[in-house]
């Protein structure tokens, strides 16, 4: 706090709801309202703004998932409702982001597997869920189906949509009263197209989460900042199109060469610092939520928000 | 022949009668929607004869309500059909359904009832309908027909067998009532807003076979008012049905209700990518080419009425590639026909100069230029392959369809490669070539109130905001207003948007109340004020794409303009490329614009400054590029002697030796009110 910057801004930054409880009509413990920003983050006068959700990335194949990850999280890595459990009462993380990255194999046909897999997670957490489908837009409309269908109810965000593929993914949102993330690559008018897109399909704009698309940091994060900066510019301004909530994921930043190519002593160490650093900066560019994929990483965010908000500078929980 | 309009009077009244006779309760199973037509219409709950009769009356008799409640009724005291036929399909089914028809993997839906003139008929109209993706519904007669046929029904097939007679064809309706309800947020008794999604979105449409009864008749025809096509075979007349053809009757309805089926793989025998646009053929490669001087060539692209083509044709007329010796130069016309709802004759231009990207998608075909001035080649590997001038055709036609499925529902190609016969087109194509730039030719600024932005550079320069205008192209040359204007309307939410250009703040100028609000709201609130005719005050921004750069030279108290081309140094000191990269960007430098090559040619150039007379240097080959048209222009103005003024590096390389060659020769801008 101590911040008093007026900007002479009007817009607000459209509320999103992520996860059901039972009231709602899901299964979830609780049910998150993302948005609803006036200004820049962490200038609020507010004390009691929510500070950005740590979503935990997890998969169902982990074979091409980060090794770094693979081997702090050991054989849960293996079984994704396992893992799942992990993030929600180890880890800490608000949310957990599930990645079908078995549909990712070459003639990927097993399509009741995913509701299978699905199931097993929402199961074995009772957090918000969000799930990253297909990258084949051939089997993007029957994957988009079964995700959309065994999550019915729970409010979940499905990813990800692009310019040129969002229409099985805005059905699914749609049929089964989901949220959507929306990305594009680091470009305002791309976002704000394919926000447009989506609306024209009939996805109300409170279901949409943009997705900027995050470089890591040292490899073009900061076109990545400057386009989230441009999104929330324009949506505090009133352009209703970008005023949607933001969600950052660094996928890079556990294969950058720094942390590859790091001594193995440190190279956990590493590892979880580029993702905290890269993840600070997207808080500080206005995320609402950000995704990590190492767990060590999860309380470092979590201090260094808290902080933040307190108005302390952070020094990376060193 | 039955008399649809007799047919329907007669029908409302049995449906109104027979309504009077419900008695007890029904519902539907395995939805939350009730009767779903009543409900989506009236937001009431039907489950008896009182709620019935209210809604009814509340609808004005109308026959979908009607024959729902009687359809419900039926269906509680006597059970649901058996086998094949599917009756009431639950919420959990038509929520797939939507997820298909928002998702694309179905294109529309159809209905199809009454019983098939012949099994072959209503077999051919179903595989039509199946092929272009379109999910059917059947009722009555027209279903065991298929059946003993061995056409194979079920929701795999997308044939879906709704009841043994068209009074099931209500299920058709509910279901639609139901996705309108599912999908388009119509809330249930919110009336207008249902019937707007069900003309505008839905993409339905209704086949009536032969043998319909009045109820049934009136029924079909309720469903007209949701904006669904009716089309029957023929056994019916007057009312507002479309006749048709067994072979039409699908095309007819598609097209219709603006329902396309995208062409995905083009059937050439060589590669088709934006990948192959870059590589050319050189001579020792070519096995055929047409034009570039060699040969007469032309191309032209016209539209036509949706009637007079035939989708995908194409057509050779004269010889075809193995009747070309290797290495020869052959007559080429390529001549292009499209129709489509949205198409409009101020399309074809844009249209026309897309043939050329899509020739050279072609792996084996390469294109240059345009209109009656193109060359063509065909390498030896692709005729080697099998290609022939026939696949350009079909390479053209495919390409067109698919990156226009909004605009364009036919598309045939005809390519002439008869010498007389191309000369004799050519004339014709002369004639529409003329006609079209006499109408972007006489367009002036002051003519339009809306001029277009073009904001496709912010990807690299995120401020950057180009205002086209009739007369000032953008600054790259590659968009007219005339492109901006198509462009918009082909793709509402894309780069280029109408500005209103509002009241006038500075004429001479060209500042204007409209074009800077809307600037600063596209340059991010960076830049708040645009003169479009001036360089010294408050300058459109550039991105880096200008053809041509305009700058002050102070010391002469003129402009210069540097084309990308020239490589030297200009008289300000610097080459074309250094003041690039120092005025590019999306930044605004007073001083400097980036311009294309044809707004030189237009009246407002430099108009800001005081007009043309200040233009004091251009390098050589770009003037005498423009110098045809320059001098006409400078002639009309009664200049004829500035073109000789204006120096270029032959006769002024550096800025002293302009100073020496612009007081010999008495340039006018000399004289001039001082620029700073």
């Amino acid at each position: 706090m101590g911040f008093d910057v007026q900007f002479g801004w009007s817009g607000t930054i459209t509320v999103v709801m992520l996860g059901a409880t039972k009231t709602d009509g899901g299964t979830r413990r609780i049910s998150y309202r993302i948005g609803g920003g006036k200004t820049l983050p962490f200038l609020e006068k507010t004390p009691d703004s929510s500070a950005p959700l740590i979503a935990f990335e997890i998969c169902d194949d982990p074979q091409n998932w980060s090794p770094i990850v693979r081997n702090y999280c050991g054989d849960k890595a293996n079984d994704c409702g396992e893992w799942a459990k992990s993030a929600d009462s180890v880890y800490g993380a608000d949310m957990v982001r599930l990645y079908l990255t078995s549909t990712r194999q070459r003639n990927f046909s097993d399509i009741a597997s995913l509701g299978k897999t699905v199931d097993a997670v929402l199961s074995s957490t009772s957090l918000p869920l969000i799930i990253e489908g297909s990258n084949e837009p051939k089997i993007d409309s029957d994957v988009f189906l079964k995700c959309g269908e065994a999550g019915e109810g729970e409010r979940m965000l499905l990813g990800t949509a692009e310019a040129g593929r969002y229409r099985s993914i805005a059905a699914a949102a749609m049929a089964y009263n989901h949220a959507v993330i929306a990305q594009s690559p680091i470009d305002v008018n791309l976002a704000k197209q394919l926000n447009i897109l989506l609306k024209e399909i009939g996805v109300s704009r409170d279901h949409i989460v943009i997705d900027p698309y995050t470089g890591s940091l040292g490899y073009g994060f900061e076109y990545s900042y400057s386009a989230m900066e441009r999104i929330r510019f324009s949506a505090l301004k009133g352009d209703a199109d970008l005023a949607m909530p933001i969600i950052c994921s660094a996928i890079d930043s556990l294969t950058v060469k720094e942390v590859r190519e790091a001594e193995p002593a440190i190279q956990d160490d590493i590892a979880v610092q580029w993702e905290f650093t890269t993840g600070l900066a997207a808080a500080a560019a206005g995320a609402e939520i950000i995704c990590v994929r190492h767990p060590r990483t999860i309380p470092l965010l979590r201090k260094a928000f808290s902080n933040l908000k307190a108005g302390k500078v952070s020094d990376g929980g060193q | 022949m039955t008399d649809v309009e007799l047919a329907i009077e007669n029908g409302e009244r049995q449906l109104k009668t027979a309504i009077t006779t419900i008695q007890g309760t029904f519902s539907y199973e395995d939805t939350a929607y009730h009767l779903p037509i009543s409900y989506a219409l009236t937001g009431i709950p039907v489950h008896d004869r009182m709620t019935s009769l209210d809604v009814l009356s509340r609808t004005k008799d109308n026959s979908l309500v009607a024959s729902e409640c009687i359809l419900a009724k039926k269906t509680a005291q006597d059970g649901k059909e058996g086998s094949p036929y599917t009756g009431f399909i639950g919420d959990t089914i038509i929520r797939k359904l939507g997820y298909s028809l928002v998702d694309g993997s179905i294109l529309g839906l159809a209905l199809i009832v009454g019983s098939p003139p012949s099994a072959g008929a209503a077999a051919a109209i179903c595989r039509e309908l199946q092929e272009k993706y379109m999910l059917t519904f059947l009722a009555g007669p027209v279903i065991p027909t298929l059946s003993s046929a061995g056409v194979k029904l079920g929701l795999d097939y997308r044939l879906i067998p709704l009841g043994s007679n068209a009074l099931y064809g209500v299920h058709f309706v509910d279901i639609i009532a139901r996705v309108a309800m599912m999908f388009g947020g119509v809330t249930p008794g919110d009336i207008n807003r249902l019937l707007t999604y069900a003309t505008e979105r839905a993409k339905a449409i209704v086949i009536v076979l032969p043998g319909l009864s009045d109820e049934e008749i009136a029924l079909v025809d309720g469903m007209r008012v949701l904006g669904f096509p009716i089309l029957s075979l023929g056994d019916y007349s007057k009312g507002a049905w479309i006749s048709a053809t067994p072979e039409d009757i699908v095309g007819i309805g598609m097209e219709q209700k603006g329902i396309r089926v995208n062409v995905t793989a083009i059937p050439i025998p060589m590669g088709c990518s934006p990948a192959f646009e870059g590589k050319s053929i050189r001579k020792e490669e070519m096995y055929a080419e047409f034009g570039g001087g060699r040969s007469p060539a032309f191309e032209l692209l016209r539209m036509k009425n949706p009637g007079d083509i035939k989708d995908g044709q194409v057509t050779v007329i004269g010889p075809e590639i193995d009747s070309m010796h290797e290495g020869s130069a052959n007559p080429l016309a390529i001549i292009i026909e499209v129709a489509g709802k949205t198409m409009k004759k101020d399309y074809e231009p844009v249209l026309e100069r897309r043939i050329h990207n899509f020739v050279n998608y072609g792996e084996g075909s390469w294109h240059v230029a345009q209109r009656d001035i193109i060359w063509v080649r065909l390498s030896k590997e692709a005729v080697a392959k099998g290609v022939k001038i026939e696949h350009l055709g079909k390479l053209l036609a495919s390409k067109f369809r698919m990156d226009f499925p909004q605009l364009l529902d036919a598309v045939s190609v005809t390519l002439i490669t008869d010498k007389e016969k191309v000369l004799a087109a050519k004339t014709e194509a002369e004639r529409v070539y003329d006609e079209r730039d006499a109408r972007i030719r006489g367009m002036r600024d002051g003519d339009v109130n809306t001029y277009y932005s073009c904001t496709l550079c912010q990807t690299f320069a995120p401020n950057h905001v180009c205002v086209i205008t009739p007369e000032r192209p953008a600054l790259c040359g590659a968009i007219s207003w005339l492109d901006g204007k198509i462009a918009y309307e082909i793709s509402p939410a894309g780069a280029n948007q109408p500005i209103e250009k509002g009241s006038i703040i500075n004429a001479q100028n060209g500042e204007f109340e409209g074009i800077n609000r809307f600037v600063r709201k596209a340059s991010h609130g960076e830049v708040d004020r645009c003169s479009l005719y001036s360089v010294m005050e408050h300058p459109m921004t550039c991105c880096g794409c200008f053809e041509c750069i305009a700058l002050m030279l102070p010391e002469v108290n003129g402009i210069m303009v540097v084309n990308r081309e020239f490589v030297g140094l200009t008289p300000s000191g610097m080459s074309f490329s250094t003041l690039a990269g120092t005025i590019g960007g999306g930044a605004q430098t007073p001083g400097f614009a980036g311009i294309s090559k044809g707004y030189i040619l237009s009246d407002k150039f430099l108009q800001g400054e005081g007009g043309i007379e200040r233009l004091v240097w251009m390098p050589a080959q770009l003037k005498e590029e423009l110098k045809p048209r320059l001098v006409k222009k400078l002639a009309e103005q009664g200049r004829t002697d500035l073109f000789d003024k204006i120096a270029d590096e032959t006769k002024a390389a550096t800025l002293k030796d302009l100073m020496v060659y612009l007081d010999d020769v008495k340039h006018p801008a000399l004289t001039m009110k001082p620029l700073v």
